[in-house]
């Protein structure tokens, strides 16, 4: 279980970044106070355009960057005091994470198991699951650079978790993938939920939010705009779909800030 | 050790001696390239000395006395020089010219009747000889400072000779003659002075270098393609990764300086003269003791430390390969700077030398090798290194911990 209360992230900018955001402001506050629990046995997203604050959020809760107020507990650890059992307890993935090609799926997952305190064979066996999960039992002794790019994206899942984690963080889990591996993805995610873990991920694409998630969690310029199951939102805003929900609150957000 | 330590450094020794790439570009080619340069440069300084020794000077002279014209025709200086008699002034500007151009050597002018007026010397009147030569042509300065000087104190001992009578009073002692052994050198310290001019310069710079390109690429590169934050979403203490990728880097840059050793070493028969012996300097007779052995290792190790600690800084800061490559050059530079600043000084080490970070190191390698090393010495330039690597160290921890430098 993730509770995430009253969290608020603001980055200091360098000069550069001022340049490349446009802006004379010292600061950026990328998330704003906003907070939502995540449970057992579901998928929970976070839905948002570029720049509404997702991936820092999921930094947050994964203890990579330090909130600037609030309180984050990952089954009930403090996400500052406690970072690296916390990060025991997850399974953080984004596209932006890579694997040292020169190595075999085999070796990289000996090498990042050994991290999570698991014994050889506990990495043997999980390691043979997971390979036959995602198809890579026939390449676990090929060098990863040969692998074709959907490979190793499976590849990468397979490693984030190698310690079966309970909690599993995905930033943008379709992104960059194919439609076969992206669906090979969104399915192992729902397996995930089956088998009673918590789940969260974070897109800016409807269709996957609607037919993946649970519980949505709509983030615009750093805020909460709307949380709920799919239907709940549709009712709060008076909606058909969620693309329509979404842009009914993305409309007041512009007209908030005309104001 | 820490289990997860052994982990990481394994792993990063392994990342690069499976590489083939790598273990050819970082530890093989500077090694043959080294070789092969200090090789070349060997056989081309010999060949230069030799060459000069056996090369015989072409000089002009003008109103030659038949003295010096009996000296010069005869044993043992008619094979040394080639003479041209000059019998017009007007030639004189023409081979001033060449001179100039490096066609000939030299060229003498006595003065007019000048064996007349060697006669006439009690009236105090001295004739003189002019000589015309070119200081930066090898050639002309070695025929002037050489062979020229040679003859005209040979020439003046025998005109002395015939006013005092006898030419053996021109001679007033013996300098040296005898079996006995005049130079009470001791071998292996004279070894070890000629080696002590290059080496330190050569090992503090092996040591850089067989560090900078794989830290940079470990460090730097690793967060440039995403590795690094896929080891940071792990349980692991940053402290661990920082200690890890220190202490392997450590391990490779002696590792690649001891190959490009090896290629000196393998040098040797042909770079005597280069690295600072003469032709019949012989390795054997560096008889290093354990405790000069002790001594190298300490120093060395601890000036790795540095040196390890700054490419590492560097190379998290920066956010490209590219980028800790621009930050690292102008520190090459300092320390090729400091390990060359040492290279001609001869005088004995003062303590606030060794008081420097990386300087006072070099400074110790040479006077090892010089055997004048004392253990305080080595004690104060550890020190120094080991409170260096330390704050390096912690500023590296600091760096780790930031997220605007991991994910800024
Ligand atoms: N390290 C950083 N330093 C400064 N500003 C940052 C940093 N990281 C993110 N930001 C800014 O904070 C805001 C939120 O960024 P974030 O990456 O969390 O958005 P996102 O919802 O993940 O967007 P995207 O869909 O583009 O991934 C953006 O305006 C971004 O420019
Ligand atoms: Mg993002």
């Amino acid at each position: 279980m993730i509770e995430v209360k009253s969290l608020r992230k603001v980055y200091k900018l360098s000069k550069k970044q001022m340049l490349k955001n446009n802006t004379v402001e010292r600061k950026k506050v990328a998330v704003d106070n906003i907070s939502f629990v995540t449970n057992k046995g579901e998928i929970f997203g976070l839905l948002g355009p570029n720049g509404a604050g997702k991936t820092t959020t999921l930094r947050c809760i994964s203890t990579l960057i330090k909130p600037t107020q609030g309180e984050i507990l990952v089954d009930g650890l403090n996400i500052n005091k406690q970072a690296e059992e916390v990060r025991k307890k997850i399974s953080f993935l984004t596209n932006e994470l890579k694997l040292d090609t020169h190595f075999t799926p085999k070796y990289t997952m000996e090498y990042f198991g050994s991290f999570y305190g698991l014994s050889k064979r506990e990495i043997e066996e999980r390691t043979e699951y997971l390979f036959q999960e995602f198809g890579i039992d026939n390449f676990a002794y090929t060098k990863i650079e040969e692998l074709s790019t959907g490979m190793k994206q499976k590849l990468s899942i397979a490693v984030s978790l190698i310690h079966d984690p309970e909690l599993v963080i995905f930033d943008e889990p379709t992104n960059g993938l194919d439609i076969i591996t992206a669906r090979a993805v969104m399915n192992y995610l729902q397996k995930l939920r089956e088998q009673g873990k918590s789940v969260i991920i974070s897109t800016h694409i409807m269709s996957v939010a609607s037919k993946l998630c649970d519980r949505i969690a709509i983030l615009i310029d750093g805020k909460i705009r709307a949380n709920g199951t799919v239907q709940e939102i549709l009712y709060k805003t008076g909606a058909d779909d969620l693309e329509d929900a979404f842009f009914k609150l993305y409309n007041n957000v512009s007209i908030g800030e005309k104001i | 050790m820490n289990k997860n330590l052994s982990v990481i450094i394994k792993k990063e020794l392994k990342r690069v001696f499976t590489d083939k790439r790598i273990v050819f570009t970082a530890f093989i080619l500077p090694a043959l390239s080294i070789a092969l340069i200090y090789s070349i440069m060997g056989v081309a300084l010999g060949n230069m000395i030799e060459d000069r020794e056996e090369y015989i000077p072409k000089a002009y002279v003008r109103n030659m006395p038949q003295k010096f014209e009996n000296l010069i025709s005869n044993e043992p200086y008619n094979d040394m020089v080639d003479i041209e008699k000059i019998s017009d002034d007007k030639e004189l500007e023409n081979i001033k010219e060449k001179i100039k151009l490096g066609e000939i050597d030299i060229l003498v002018v006595f003065e007019k009747n000048f064996e007349e007026k060697l006669k006439n010397y009690e009236n105090k009147e001295k004739p003189s000889i002019k000589t015309f030569y070119n200081s930066s042509e090898d050639y002309s300065s070695d025929a002037r400072f050489g062979l020229f000087n040679q003859l005209f104190s040979r020439y003046e001992n025998m005109v002395i000779g015939e006013r005092l009578g006898n030419i053996e009073y021109t001679s007033a002692f013996n300098i040296d003659i005898g079996s006995e052994i005049n130079d009470l050198v001791d071998e292996k310290e004279a070894t070890g002075k000629g080696l002590s001019f290059l080496m330190p310069m050569l090992i503090s710079i092996f040591l850089f270098a067989g560090a900078m390109g794989i830290g940079m690429d470990s460090i730097a590169g690793e967060k440039e393609r995403g590795t690094m934050a896929t080891l940071l979403v792990t349980p692991l203490k940053r402290e661990t990764i920082a200690f890890g990728k220190i202490i392997s880097l450590s391990i490779i840059s002696i590792i690649s300086a001891l190959s490009s050793f090896i290629g000196i070493i393998v040098s040797f028969p042909f770079s005597k003269a280069v690295l600072g012996g003469d032709k019949d300097m012989n390795l054997t007779n560096l008889k290093f003791g354990a405790s000069d052995l002790g001594k190298l290792f300490i120093i060395m190790i601890t000036l790795v430390g540095i040196y390890v600690g700054l490419i590492c800084l560097l190379s998290i800061i920066a956010k490209t390969v590219k980028e800790a490559g621009t930050y690292i050059t102008p520190v090459y530079m300092i320390v090729m700077a400091s390990s060359f600043m040492n290279m001609f000084s001869n005088s004995d080490p003062e303590m606030w030398q060794f008081l420097i970070p990386i300087y006072g190191s070099v400074v110790a390698i040479k006077n090892i090798l010089m055997f004048q090393l004392t253990w305080t010495h080595v004690l104060i330039s550890a020190s120094v290194s080991v409170v260096s690597t330390i704050f390096l160290i912690y500023l590296i921890k600091k760096m780790f911990n930031n997220e605007k430098v991991m994910f800024g």
